[in-house]
């Protein structure tokens, strides 16, 4: 029996592992890392294409890719500016009469793309197909208004689509191409074309495998020049078809068709592992955009999906990522801010929040609105107005910014953002001033006085008038309901308090007198804000409208010098203030968190967000 | 019993039409595809949204559209099965092709390891009922039952990922970590001994000075980042596993076995040096199959050549003998890689990852290399077992707890004592067997969860498996991904259920399915 025992007190301790044999003296310390050129950038999700021109594919992770890997005329910065890339080429407009407008793109010389294939303006004919409907329908591949266009992409329906005229002309030389539209394009800067490599394009529709000789590239690429000429329906097809499909891939490997990888960009896609990461190495025959930074200058790119929150901030304290652009909350801040070997980068979106009135039902509707805010009469304006005014922007501000951005504003104008050219000067005399000026608490007052002429037995504790408001069940959104009802309150309005997770759907629904939600803005242009408060704009979803301000609004589609878009944009906010349609609340903060041996890293508030100038990214 | 699978398979079609019908309405009305599209302020912005609407058929009711979803499931009858496809344009069956392995890796490990532990620790604590032991391990496995997976994964990533891979930096510890190590490891082995007060103590003691003296020995030889076993620590983990295996297997009067055992060992440890040789560069997985392959057939004709009598219990001794003695010998040998791991330029000294399932950095060279490998496979694995473990472990130990202490008290355990048999041929031939009867019934459940995924922990590790995948349907309104994953699923739910059902029926003589 003790033999026994003692032979279990052996086995026990011997499976414990105490002991001290097998040791190795030869350890090796990881060498220095000062030549670190590899940045690993979190996205939240996967790349699912490498072709981020469909509506499906059209996603943040796809786009950072192509943005890596494709350079092209224009690009934004952080202000956001539109820059002009003048590495790839130059545009001008050479006709400016009200029924033609006409503008050249010329690609510079000596540009290659990633297979030694030279870049020409016959790269750029391709656009033409993806945004031009009428040029889909001529060449028989489909309407894409009626169903699936053979191209599926994201680009028809716009204005290139509405008012481009006939195909683009090329050059004799075939390095420039111009495009005629029927009128001026306020946003033409926009509608330019960006280059595709159309050789691997044919090639695949061919179905070639491997890269093509340097001659059969150069009449693959004469080949799509002939084929978008004469409209080759079927050929045209087949590539429709690689294009809308063939991309749609998530992993790349050694078996992965190079053609598919052929990019002009500072960077192109080595290996992509699905849904874990996407490697990118640079491209060595990169000269289409900015120069690389001199000085340690970045060599590689992965893109490693996870999650936002608590695993993304723990995977940059421990190294795993180098770059993390989420949306935090406070206290997400807070730990990212602790990360002793991460520096925090604030900054702002473009997509910002704003709370609409309803006047009236959408044209066309056949229900009305017959609510407290219906119409124009005195009773319905000062309703609005005190509506407005007891909207606790500031509350929100403190609330949902200023723990991200301590610098943040609330927002003053519709138009323009703050910062922006004619920001203050519009502010200073819209009429916005009225919702800003006293203390939050003198303005609830005033609101209730303006709903005490109408209601007499309303009062802070007496909330009279029921006011139905639609909004997302967000966290945000649900915090900000919840700040608003209770200053409304004070002025006798009764809000409602239950989010719609269907509120898209119900933005033209007449049963809500009030919504809030975000516009997210794509891009920066002189009418992009037409929609909104056109009496038949697509994003007026509230009934407004005057025909003086459609007048304005519409006399904003002209070649104009910053001063004058400025007057007319002060002009339009005018009437609205004065209507008390709407007012913003705020935009958007942003937050990007990286290594701090990662220099040059700046945050923009549109997409392609922190990677727009990775060129100046170096350690 | 065959009318009675027709009648549990024709039932199973009603539940999973019942189930995907109110699952496909309850996610298609709470969902707004359209809602992103509606904060654009894009000038084609109606084009999108119309050609959404076409797309996702959302002018169709969702009772309705549900049926043209069935289509693709009822069409499986002849071949066509077609699940659909996902919104970003890849078919929903090849994403649950792709991410059925992935949650695989991720579960199968801790939910062994799980099963493993927690029935052996189950049943120590029923046979040492009341005992110290039994006490901490009770309260041990309630605390991990309450934990939340995804604070023990932030915890775990903090401790033993980032300040690891920070200790690694300058790999000793420090006096008051010293002292905590000892301390705790002295309390788990004296509580898990037993014993009066004195020899607690006792224990308590040696364990905490040997713990103490092994970690400054490791601590001065730099063993963290360069680690081994040695030929001597095999050997004596062979020793000390051939003669606990003895133990629980036959009892070590039994001399032939013990005899068998310690000779297969011996073995293992004469193949140390040749291994290594066989263990190179080149190696691969079948390697390490082909050595565990050659050390079980070693085994068997070690046994076969010793015994005269009971020649089938004395050969499966020395199998497991071997086998188990022949884990540390390849244990050592990914450790030997551990170091030159640790060293390039891929890891730069921070092994323990936080997320992912591999290294993206590591060369080609690197990643053919099959120690390399697998090691990176295993620092990326690591957390999530262990949190997994730690959270699904408990309700193991609780369950065959009860199990055998119910078995222990039944008659005919104390006829088995009262005929004289000895206390261990009691406790494994006869009450453990049975009391692992009503444990198939959750094993087969649980391995059917499984592939429905580990939703949080997925996606806290940045694993793309089942689990994520449904976190992705919700998030970007994908339906027909979301059915996907949801049909999965409730099959291979409702189909477990069946086959533990009939399992049980099978191996339980008491219990017999009728018509």
């Amino acid at each position: 029996m003790k033999a026994t025992r003692i032979v279990r007190a052996v086995a026990g301790v011997a499976v414990s592992g105490l002991t001290i044999a097998g040791l190795s003296l030869a350890a090796v310390a990881p060498a220095n890392s000062a030549a670190r050129s590899t940045v690993v950038m979190m996205e939240t999700s996967a790349m699912t294409s490498l072709n981020s021109g469909t509506p499906d594919t059209n996603l943040v992770t796809n786009s950072d890719v192509g943005y890596l890997t494709g350079m092209g005329f224009i690009y934004y910065d952080n202000k956001p500016n539109l820059l002009r890339n003048t590495k790839f080429g130059h545009f001008e407009v050479v006709k400016k009469t009200p029924t033609d407008f006409q503008v050249k793109y010329t690609v510079n010389k000596g540009q290659i793309w990633s297979d030694g294939t030279p870049v020409t303006a016959v790269d750029l004919l391709l656009s033409h197909v993806l945004s031009s409907g009428k040029y889909s329908i001529a060449a028989g591949l489909g309407d894409p208004s009626g169903g699936k266009p053979a191209f599926d992409s994201v680009g028809y329906g716009g204005s290139y689509d509405g008012h481009v005229v006939g195909n683009p002309v090329l050059s004799s030389d075939n390095m420039s191409l111009t495009i005629k539209y029927d009128s001026f394009q306020p946003e033409w800067e926009l509608l330019g074309p960006g280059p595709s490599p159309v050789h691997a394009l044919e090639q695949l529709a061919d179905g070639k495998k491997a890269a093509g000789t340097a001659a059969a590239n150069l009449a693959s690429k004469a080949q799509f020049l002939k084929d978008f000429t004469s409209k080759n329906t079927t050929r045209l097809k087949k590539m429709g078809a690689i294009w809308s499909e063939s991309y749609n891939i998530k992993t790349v490997d050694s078996s992965t068709n190079p053609l598919l990888l052929v990019s002009n960009g500072a960077f192109k896609v080595q290996s992509a592992v699905a849904d874990q990461s996407v490697t990118m190495v640079r491209n060595a025959k990169y000269s289409s955009g900015p120069a690389m930074a001199k000085t340690n200058p970045i060599n590689k790119i992965i893109f490693s999906f996870i999650a936002d929150g608590s695993p993304s901030y723990q995977a940059l304290r421990n190294g795993d990522i180098d770059i993390y652009d989420g949306q935090p909350d406070a206290a997400g801040v807070a730990q990212l801010k602790a990360i002793r070997s991460a520096t925090v980068y604030g900054g702002v979106s473009m997509t910002y929040e704003h709370v609409d009135l309803r006047v009236g039902a959408v044209p066309g509707a056949t229900t009305a609105y017959t609510g407290p805010f219906a119409g124009n009469s005195q009773k319905a304006q000062d309703l609005r107005e005190a509506f407005l005014l007891a909207l606790p922007r500031d509350g929100i501000l403190e609330s949902q910014v200023k723990p991200f951005s301590p610098n943040g504003v609330v927002m003053n104008s519709h138009f323009t953002l703050p910062g922006q050219t004619g920001y203050s000067t519009i502010v200073k005399s819209s009429g916005v001033s009225s919702f800003t000026t006293g203390t939050q608490a003198d303005r609830t007052a005033r609101a209730l006085a303006l709903v005490k002429k109408y209601y007499p037995t309303a009062s802070a504790t007496n909330s009279v008038v029921d006011i139905n408001f639609l909004f997302k069940g967000s966290q945000r959104r649900i915090d900000e309901n919840k700040l608003i009802a209770a200053e409304a309150a004070k002025a006798g309005f009764k809000v409602s308090t239950t989010p719609n997770s269907a509120w898209s759907t119900k933005l033209d629904d007449v049963s809500y007198d009030a919504a809030m939600f975000a516009w997210a803005p794509s891009s920066t242009s002189q009418t992009g804000t037409n929609a909104n408060f056109l009496t038949d704009g697509g994003n007026n979803h509230s009934g407004w409208g005057t025909a003086e301000l459609d007048k304005i609004l519409h006399s904003l589609e002209a070649y104009l010098t910053p001063a004058q878009i400025t007057a007319k944009y002060l002009a339009a906010e005018t009437i609205i203030n004065a209507n008390n349609w709407t007012l913003p609340l705020y935009q958007w903060p942003t937050t990007i968190a990286a290594n701090t041996a990662l220099k040059g890293i700046k945050s923009a508030p549109l997409t392609p967000n922190v990677v727009w100038n990775f060129w100046e990214w170096h350690y | 019993m065959f009318a009675y699978i027709v009648r549990r398979l024709g039932m199973m079609l009603v539940i999973l039409f019942g189930a995907s019908f109110m699952s496909y309405n309850l996610e298609a009305y709470s969902s707004d595809p359209l809602a992103e599209l509606q904060q654009s302020t894009a000038p084609n912005k109606q084009y999108l949204i119309d050609r959404l609407t076409r797309e996702l058929m959302l002018d169709v009711p969702p009772p309705l559209r549900f049926f043209i979803w069935l289509k693709g499931i009822v069409s499986g009858l002849w071949g066509q099965f077609d699940l659909g496809m996902t919104r970003d344009q890849h078919s929903v069956a090849e994403y649950i092709g792709a991410a059925i392995p992935t949650t695989f890796r991720l579960v199968i490990g801790s939910t062994v390891l799980a099963i493993v532990l927690g029935i052996t620790i189950g049943m120590v604590t029923a046979i040492r009922q009341y005992s110290r032991f039994d006490y901490s391990m009770t309260f041990v496995s309630f605390l991990m039952f309450s934990l939340p997976i995804f604070w023990v994964a932030v915890l775990l990533k903090e401790y033993f990922a980032i300040q690891f891979n920070d200790f690694l930096v300058d790999p000793h510890v420090t006096p008051p970590f010293l002292l905590f190590f000892s301390l705790l490891s002295a309390l788990i082995w004296a509580g898990i001994i037993g014993g009066d007060r004195r020899r607690f103590f006792t224990v308590f003691g040696a364990v905490a000075i040997g713990t103490a003296i092994l970690i400054e020995v490791l601590s001065l030889t730099s063993w963290f980042i360069s680690p081994g076993l040695g030929i001597v620590v095999v050997a004596v983990f062979a020793g000390g596993i051939s003669v606990a295996i003895t133990h629980l297997s036959v009892g070590l009067d039994d001399k032939k076995s013990l005899y068998a055992s310690l000779i297969t060992a011996g073995i293992v440890v004469a193949l140390y040096y040749p291994l290594q040789w066989v263990m190179s560069a080149d190696a691969s997985l079948l390697t390490v199959i082909g050595i565990f392959a050659l050390i079980l057939a070693i085994g068997a004709a070690v046994g076969y050549l010793i015994s005269k009598i009971d020649r089938r219990a004395i050969m499966r001794t020395a199998m497991i003998t071997g086998f188990l003695s022949m884990v540390p010998v390849v244990i050592d040998r990914f450790m030997q890689e551990f170091n030159a791991y640790y060293a390039s330029d891929a890891i730069n000294g921070r092994p323990i990852p936080t997320m992912g399932q591999a290294n993206q950095l590591l060369s080609p060279e690197q990643q053919a290399n099959f120690w390399i490998n697998s090691l990176d496979g295993f620092t990326h694995v690591f957390l999530p077992t262990v949190a997994l473990t730690l959270i699904s472990f408990a309700g193991y130990v609780r369950f065959s707890r009860g199990s055998l202490l119910e078995v222990l008290n039944m008659d005919y355990i104390r006829t088995a004592r009262a005929k004289g048999l000895t206390e261990r041929t009691v406790i494994v031939r006869h009450a453990l067997r049975n009391a692992m009867l009503p444990l198939t019934t959750i094993l087969v459940n649980d391995f059917a969860g499984v592939i429905g995924g580990a939703i949080i922990t997925e996606s806290i590790f940045g694993w793309k498996g089942m689990g994520s995948l449904f976190n992705q349907a919700i998030g970007s309104y994908d339906l027909n991904l979301f059915m996907g994953v949801f049909i999965m699923t409730a099959f291979l739910t409702v189909f477990a259920n069946l086959v533990s059902d009939l399992l049980y029926g099978v191996m339980d003589p008491r219990i017999r399915i009728r018509k």
